[in-house]
Parts: C-alpha cells; structure tokens; sequence
C-alpha cells in the first residue's frame, strides 16, 4: 500500500530525514518510535504533504501512485490521512460545515455523488458517538476553544468521516489524559479493517498498549534504525534509546 | 501679464453653471448658498491633504462634466437593480434625478412614515426636513461635501414617526446612466423618537465610461430610536464614488451602518457619526472585498459628545490583483463624555504581490474614565489553516474560499436581512471567483 525507499526531506536546508525505508501493507499497524529530533513529525508531515519540507531524494509510492507528485488535498482524495499533533483552530468555520465540505470534495474526488443531507447527518452521529464527541462541538469553530482531548477526539472524528486507507497519526496520543487515550484508541480500533492500515506515531509506549501495533520502528537521525515487535516498545520505554545508539556504533566497528 | 489658468476646481464647478433652485424654499437655498461660500475657500483636494495622501484625484479632476440632467430609463433595466428577494418599498434615482414611476411612495399625511423623495419633501413637508437637512454638515472644509449640498438635485426622503416602525426596509436605488454624469444624490432619514427605520442603499451604473456618484447620507436618530443602515456600492470601474454619511444621535438610540464597498473605480466613504446623547450606541461595519485596480478609502469619525455612550467599529478587508484599500479610523472623546466604551478593530488579508491596504487608526481622548481600544492588522490566510482544510481533501481554491467567508463573515453577520445578506455574499463570491481558480495554478 504505502512504499517509502531512500527518502530524505530537509526544511530550511537542514536535512531531517536521511534515508528512509519503510513499507505498510493493508490490515497493518505501524509505530514509528524515536526520541525529539528524530525525524518522525517530518515523516508524517512529508506524507501529508506540508509545503515547507522539500524532498531531496527517495520516493514514496501509495498504491502505485506517485504520493509526492500530489497536493495535498489530492493525498486525502487518495485516502491518506494525517491526524495533526497539533489540530488547527479555525475560527469562524464551524465544524459541521468544515466536515460536511471535506466529505464532499473526498467523494468527488473518488467519483462519488455528494451525500444527502440525511445521510450525511446519519454518518455525522454515528461518527460523532465512536469517539464520544459532543453534537455541541459540531456548531462551533473547528478546534476553537476545544479542550487538547477535544481536539485529538475530534481529529479522529474526521478521520472517521473520510474514511482513510492509510491513517497517520502524529503523536495523537501527547497530552492526552487516560480516558481520552481510551476513547481515542477505541476508535482507531474500530476502524481498523483489512484493507486499510496505520502508522502510529508516538513518543510513548503506553498508546500501543491501546492500538497494539504489528510491528514497531525505531527512528533514530532520519532512519529507522530498527525494527521488531510491539515487545520492542515495552524494550524502549523501559531502557530509552541509548542501547540502539550503543548497538548500532558497534555494527558499524 | 497674468495668464489665466483654469484649475480643478473651475472645470469641476464649471459645468454646473447655470442649474436653478430658485423654485426652493429660501430655507433651502440658503444651504446651497452657504456651501458655494465655503467652496470659495476650498481647492479640489490633492494629495497634499493630509484627508486625501493616499487617494489620487487627479484623473478626476480633468474630467469636463456635463450639466445634471435626468435619464430615460426602461423599468425591466431598473428591476434588475432591485435586490432579489427583498419585500421592500423602493426608491429610484438615476445620476440624481427621482424615478416616480419606479418607485413605492408613501406621502400620505396620516401615515406612520413617509416614503418619498426629497424634493416633494421640501415642499410638502417642510416642517419635517427643515430641521435636519444640512444641520449635519458637520464637514463644512470638505470640498465634496460642499459640491454636493451646493448642487444636488434629489434624494430619498425616509420619516418615521415617534414610537412608529417602519414595516418594510426601504431600498434606495441609485443608478448612474451615461458617460460624464457627475450625480449628486441626497438622502434624508429622520427617525423620530422610539422609532424603527431599515434602508439599504445601493449604487450600481446601468453604462457610463467616466462617471462620479457625489453623495451625502443625512440619517437623524432620535431618543432611543433604532436605525439600521446597509450600504452597498457596486458601480463600475469608470466610476468614481465619493460619499459622506452623516448620523446624528440623541440619547439612547442605536444607529448601525454595515458599509460593502464591492465595484468601482474609485470610492471613497466618509463617516461622521456623532454621540449627542447619553447611553447611545453606533455600529460600524465595513465588509470590503476587493480585486482588479480598485481603490477605496475608507475614514470614519465617530464623536463622542457625551457620557456612557459606546461605539463598535469592525472593518474587515480582503485585497486581490492591484487594489488598494485604505482605512481611517478617528474615535474622539469629548471632555465630559465618561464612561465612554469605543472600540475599534480593522484587520486586512492580502491575497497578492501588488495589493495594498493602509490602516491609520486615531484616537483622540479627553476624558480620563473611559475604555478605548483599537487594532490594525495587515496579512496574509493562515496557513497552517489553508494547509489543514487541504489536508482534509479541500481543493485550495475551496479552502481559500471557506477562510474567505469566514474572515468576511463576522461582519456579514450584522447585516440582519437574509436578502441583503444574501446579496452581499454573492457580490463577494463574484469578486473572488476567477482570482481564486488564478491562485491555484
């Protein structure tokens, strides 16, 4: 589904991602673990398509398709979806509307009639109860004044709405209280399916004790560096990075 | 040897030469002639005022008007200009001249309101526009201020009477017809104490290749009257607009004035609002959108005369292609007006390389108990917004058009008829079509 070879993305001339490989297939969940400074907000920011990183070499295929070569809004036509680590305040756009024109342009994107009002509202409730978002929130501007679990919660409502193949989330779980991460992680789960796939990008072992992973990246200076299991998460989160690093300096010797 | 020159002022007051008022009230000419005095005094304005550094008249001053005379216009031109979907009484005027035939007059004397043009006013009701016509020409240095009492021949007359509502609002159309028309339009409205009045003005040219709308807006709101002003200019690119509205507030009454200024060549909009009682409150919102060469100006005045009055004033703009906007905003406070609440905000987007807006607020405060404040920003769509509803599958052109509509809305939202809203939209929308379909590539 996604296949990333030799990518290396720079912003303001710094290269921040040096090489990267990484391959998802359908029914896959993928967490890219690493400390600050890694490279995994790049990776997800790369993928959805943000302008102010430049792509110096590699490729990055999305079912065949040449992702790169795509604006952003036709990524999300395609079915890419990045959940923001940091979801944008819009004031004055309320978020029935926000949606309701996001859907649409999705579907037209992909051929499909716009959905009738009734149908849309059906969809907008159903979405809304998986991850116990207020219909409240639906008459007020995006993100405005949204508690931070609000704003993950209704990230993930989106998400739900566009119904992504591949979603990524950029460290949905950082200031997220328990129950939040609960309802969070209950509707990824939800929407998880055969034919589509995620890559969880995360600081912290304790979302994948919710959205158990199938295999768990370490990026470490623009690369991953290695690749294991979701144990290899429990193996991070107790000893830190500093054995990879050690690991890694004696391959190279 | 002298040479005789002829300057601005000559060729622009030249061709008026010769128009008659004589037929009018003494009461009336009297107005007329005070305005030729001060016009003695004034040049036609050049950037070297201070009022006028940023708007070039020069071009405007070149141009040889033809004397004032009326149009011949078909009704099925006029009900185009008519706002779809507004249940309204309407009032027509083309290059200053009434059109009874196109109009909804109501003169009758035992009605709650009158409806009518000012001519028929002065004459039929004298008592009631005697009072109020010129008193407010709180502008006696302003040369297009003076053009335009010296020389107008007509405008909508709209009373209210006390404790009455006006039950439709009213449209005022006006229209400019032809090339050299130089149109003075005068519009009186005097809303008497408790009373309610809704008038939209649009201006709008039906064809002209050099034009100019001078007009002047006299709204009186008395006692805790409530009056509610739409004005809306929408003529086209030959045509210089240069108007001034005047309101004149007594104690608790709320006057509200939502300026659009859509089409033109160059417009240009003085308010002049005075808080003359206690407790009273003007609104002032302004929804300007612009693309291609135009350049509008707008300053506004408000003065606060007396105590515990409040002024809101929001003036958003939009800036495509090689257009200017220019804003002044001058809030004064009287010595004894305490407890004064006046706040000002005008916040600009520009949309390209070559636009350009120019925010100078002023405050003026001689009191010491009061809360002012005020704000100017000037720049571009967020984006980090653009970039999120992008990432949500809207085209840019759509996101572009939704932050649009949001920034644009907040003062949309004032304008309180769904119709006049409705069109307000969609000259908006118009305006920024094609330029948001350009931007994408």
């Amino acid at each position: 589904m996604l296949k990333i070879k030799g990518l290396k993305a720079e912003i303001e001339g710094k290269e921040i991602l040096k090489g990267l490989n990484l391959e998802v297939n359908p029914g896959e969940v993928h967490a890219i673990m690493g400390p600050n400074g890694s490279g995994k907000s790049t990776l997800a920011s790369v993928l959805a398509g943000r302008e102010e990183y430049e792509v110096t070499a590699g490729s990055v295929h999305f079912e065949g398709k040449d992702l790169l070569e795509l604006a952003p809004e036709e990524r999300a036509g395609e079915g890419v979806f990045l959940a923001f680590q940091y979801p944008v305040e819009i004031p004055g756009v309320s978020n029935i509307n926000f949606i309701k024109t996001a859907v649409n342009e999705v579907r037209e994107y992909r051929g499909l009639p716009n959905l009738e009002t009734k149908e849309f509202m059906t969809l907008l409730k159903e979405k809304q109860q998986l991850v116990e978002l207020s219909g409240k929130l639906a008459n007020r501007s995006v993100n405005e004044g949204f508690s931070g679990g609000e704003k993950k919660r209704n990230e993930i409502f989106q998400m739900a709405m566009l119904d992504p193949k591949l979603g990524v989330l950029d460290e949905t779980d950082s200031g997220l209280d328990i129950d939040a991460l609960r309802i969070v992680s209950h509707g990824v789960n939800e929407l998880k399916s055969k034919d589509n796939a995620f890559v969880v990008v995360t600081h912290y072992q304790r979302l994948l004790d919710y959205i158990v992973p199938d295999y768990v990246h370490v990026l470490l200076d623009g690369k991953i560096v290695k690749t294991g299991s979701k144990e290899l998460a429990l193996e991070l989160e107790e000893k830190g990075y500093d054995w990879i690093i050690k690991e890694l300096e004696e391959e190279k010797l | 040897m002298a040479t005789l020159t002829v300057t601005d002022k000559d060729r622009f007051l030249i061709n008026q030469e010769g128009q008659d008022f004589s037929h009018e009230a003494k009461t009336f000419i009297k107005i007329r002639e005070l305005a030729l005095k001060n016009l003695k005094g004034l040049d036609f304005p050049s950037n070297k005022l201070e009022d006028w550094k940023y708007t070039n008249l020069k071009e405007l001053g070149k141009l040889e008007f033809r004397p004032q005379s009326a149009a011949n216009i078909h009704a099925d031109k006029i009900n185009e200009f008519k706002i779809k979907n507004l249940d309204a009484y309407f009032l027509v005027f083309v290059n200053g001249f009434f059109e009874p035939s196109f109009s909804d007059v109501i003169e009758d004397k035992e009605s709650d309101f009158l409806v009518t043009n000012l001519n028929t006013a002065k004459k039929e009701f004298i008592k009631l526009v005697e009072p109020h016509l010129g008193t407010q020409t709180r502008a006696k240095d302003q040369f297009f201020v003076n053009v335009n009492s010296a020389f107008s021949q007509d405008g909508a007359f709209i009373y209210v009477k006390s404790k009455a509502k006006l039950d439709k609002p009213v449209q005022i159309i006006h229209l400019v017809d032809g090339d050299l028309v130089a149109a003075y339009p005068r519009n009186l409205i005097v809303v008497e104490k408790f009373a309610q009045a809704k008038v939209v003005l649009t201006y709008d040219t039906i064809e002209t290749h050099s034009a100019l709308c001078n007009s002047i807006n006299e709204v009186v709101v008395e006692e805790g009257a409530l009056v509610q002003l739409d004005k809306i200019q929408n003529e086209n690119t030959n045509t210089y607009h240069i108007s001034a509205d005047f309101a004149h507030q007594a104690k608790d009454s709320t006057f509200t004035i939502n300026t659009l200024p859509a089409n033109g060549k160059v417009i240009r909009n003085n308010l002049n609002i005075l808080l003359n009682g206690s407790n009273s409150t003007a609104n002032l919102f302004g929804a300007i959108c612009l693309n291609g060469n135009i350049h509008v100006d707008n300053q506004t005045f408000v003065d606060h005369a007396k105590p515990h009055c409040e002024s809101n004033e929001l003036y958003k703009t939009v800036v495509n292609d090689q257009a200017t906007a220019i804003f002044n905003g001058k809030i004064y406070v009287n010595k004894i007006a305490q407890k004064t609440n006046a706040f000002q905000s005008n916040a600009n987007i520009l949309l390209s390389e070559e636009a350009k807006a120019n925010a100078k607020p002023q405050l003026e405060i001689y009191a010491d108990d009061v809360k002012c404040s005020h704000g100017c920003t000037i720049g571009q769509f967020d984006d980090e917004a653009l970039f999120y509803l992008r990432a949500r599958g809207i085209k840019e052109s759509t996101a572009q058009k939704v932050l649009l509509d949001a920034f644009i809305g907040e003062v949309l939202d004032h304008i309180s008829n769904e119709a006049v809203r409705a069109y307000a939209n969609q000259l908006i929308a118009k305006n920024f079509k094609s330029q948001f379909a350009a931007l994408k590539n």
